[in-house]
């Protein structure tokens, strides 16, 4: 890092330019999130507003998965790991002792790097999450929930002679695309990506990039994602995250023309930093 | 171009593109400055020779143009540049299509100085246009300049001077109306230097465009048809 820009991390008090939106459907409220004695991410706060695509970008370590992950505690998980701050979903806290996480894993849906089937047939993988919500009544409203969720994932012409194939069977990118018909299977209202596309060949890429234009009409998405052109193409906001603090977050289309941020700007154009 | 780091990314080979991108700009720019200097000469020293050197040279700036924007593709192309890099390229590509006008109103005032270099009739009327050419010379200089330097106040300031060439254009164009209706039978040489004013206002019009390639490129702001000085003030300038 140069030394000018790295005196203007350590100067960082906040992060630059707006981190709230006017129709937010997640806030994320001065989170701090430690591994062990390690702090990785430092008071971080920043809406995802509905209907919006937000990418999250920045160098490996700089805790653009780890903040992700704490948006449905999937941190949890890890033992060491402790989240400071608060994260609000429609206003309410989401790490609040009365919250279940596997109901909240319903309503903010999450989709992996790599592309991960249950080992079941596509049928059941998608009509997994259904089932233990019980979100249908009988045979035919599953069947009904387990069209549509394909269909939403532009999977469904691919596939519906095929239903009872396991899920396994399917290329890379169409895994990816069954993978996120199971995620909104059980109408969440928010869908974090991490990675989403690293798996990918171009063209199954893009295909995914068109279905998450299209998820956004429904859902409020995060997409974590190492390609600054995807994050680009894909996102209206754009957060940038260097050493475990938000740099600066704004409008795609300013953040790659005209970013605030001299950090932010040394990683987009890839410059030393 | 210290202030755009364009030595810094991580590719050392994409540092090279943009160094050489840049060079060549501002080899064109001088390239354009020596065919404005020349065809302003031509004309007012009356000196044929030179004057069909600038006409013949044009297809030197036209060349580099073409160069120039080749490159840019590429790297647009290869590279997918953003923030400063991108709106480095993105000033490169507009900035060399005045220049090439620049060159091509160069081109008319060489063009004229060779037809009216076989007397000495117009001479006088010719002399007119000293002031309003090294008015333009300057203001064409300094925006390359500015374009060098990338100083985005320098380019404000330096835009705002259009005006008094509008000025000077305004008076010399009532002097050879005037000029005109004396004398009617003087009417073909009269309009190739009244056509010579006007290519010597139209190189300020091109200065004024290449200044504010220089605020989007240093600031990221668009100032094109918004009032300059507005735009200055906005900065918290205190030009005037």
């Amino acid at each position: 890092m140069s030394s000018a820009a790295e005196k203007a991390f350590e100067e960082l008090k906040e992060t630059v330019g707006r981190v709230t939106v006017d129709n937010p459907k997640m806030q994320a409220k001065n989170v701090d999130v430690f591994y062990g004695d390690k702090q990785a991410i430092f008071d971080v706060t920043c809406d995802i507003g509905k209907n919006e695509v937000i990418a999250m970008i920045g160098p490996s370590g700089c805790g653009k998965s780890t903040f992700l992950r704490c948006m449905n505690r999937m941190n949890d998980t890890i033992p060491s790991c402790r989240v400071g701050g608060d994260i609000l979903l429609e206003g309410d806290s989401l790490y609040s002792s009365s919250v279940d996480p596997v109901m909240l894993r319903a309503r903010v849906g999450m989709v992996f790097q790599k592309p991960n089937p249950f080992a079941k047939s596509i049928y059941d993988n998608v009509a997994y999450g259904p089932r233990i919500h019980g979100l249908a009544n009988n045979r035919a409203e599953l069947d009904d929930i387990v069209e549509s969720s394909l269909q939403r994932a532009g999977l469904f012409d691919e596939v519906k002679d095929r239903l009872n194939a396991p899920g396994t069977s399917l290329s890379g990118g169409q895994q990816q695309r069954l993978c996120i018909a199971r995620t909104i299977a059980v109408n969440p209202e928010v869908i974090l990506m991490d990675e989403p596309c690293s798996a990918l060949d171009p063209i199954a890429t893009a295909r995914i990039e068109e279905l998450i234009d299209e998820l956004r009409e429904n859902y409020a998405i995060a997409i974590v994602t190492h390609s600054m052109q995807q994050a680009a193409r894909v996102s209206q906001r754009t957060a940038y995250f260097h050493l475990g603090k938000l740099v600066e977050v704004g409008e795609t289309k300013t953040i790659f023309t005209n970013p605030t941020h001299e950090l932010t700007e040394n990683y987009i154009t890839g410059r030393f930093g | 171009m210290d202030k755009l780091h364009l030595d810094q990314h991580i590719s050392q080979q994409f540092n090279q593109e943009l160094e050489d991108i840049r060079n060549q700009v501002l080899a064109m720019g001088g390239l354009v400055e020596r065919q404005v200097t020349n065809g302003l000469t031509a004309l007012v020293e009356n000196d044929g020779d030179l004057a069909t050197q600038v006409s013949e040279a044009d297809y030197q700036v036209n060349a580099m143009e073409v160069e120039i924007d080749e490159e840019c593709i590429q790297v647009l192309a290869r590279r997918a540049p953003t923030a400063s890099d991108l709106r480095l390229i993105v000033a490169v590509i507009k900035a060399i299509t005045d220049l090439e006008r620049i060159g091509d109103e160069a081109e008319k005032l060489g063009r004229f100085a060779a037809e009216l270099s076989g007397s000495n009739r117009t001479l006088e009327y010719r002399r007119e246009l000293r002031h309003l050419g090294g008015l333009v010379q300057s203001m064409l200089h300094d925006s390359l300049d500015a374009f060098a330097r990338l100083d985005a106040d320098m380019a404000l300031k330096v835009a705002q001077r259009d005006d008094d060439i509008d000025l000077e254009y305004d008076n010399l164009s009532r002097l050879l109306t005037t000029h005109l209706m004396e004398d009617p039978r003087r009417v073909t040489e009269l309009l190739m230097i009244t056509w010579c004013a006007r290519a010597l206002e139209r190189i300020g019009d091109h200065s004024v465009n290449i200044c504010e390639y220089v605020v989007y490129l240093v600031k990221g702001r668009d100032i094109r048809h918004t009032n300059i000085g507005e735009a200055g003030a906005e900065d918290g300038q205190t030009n005037a």
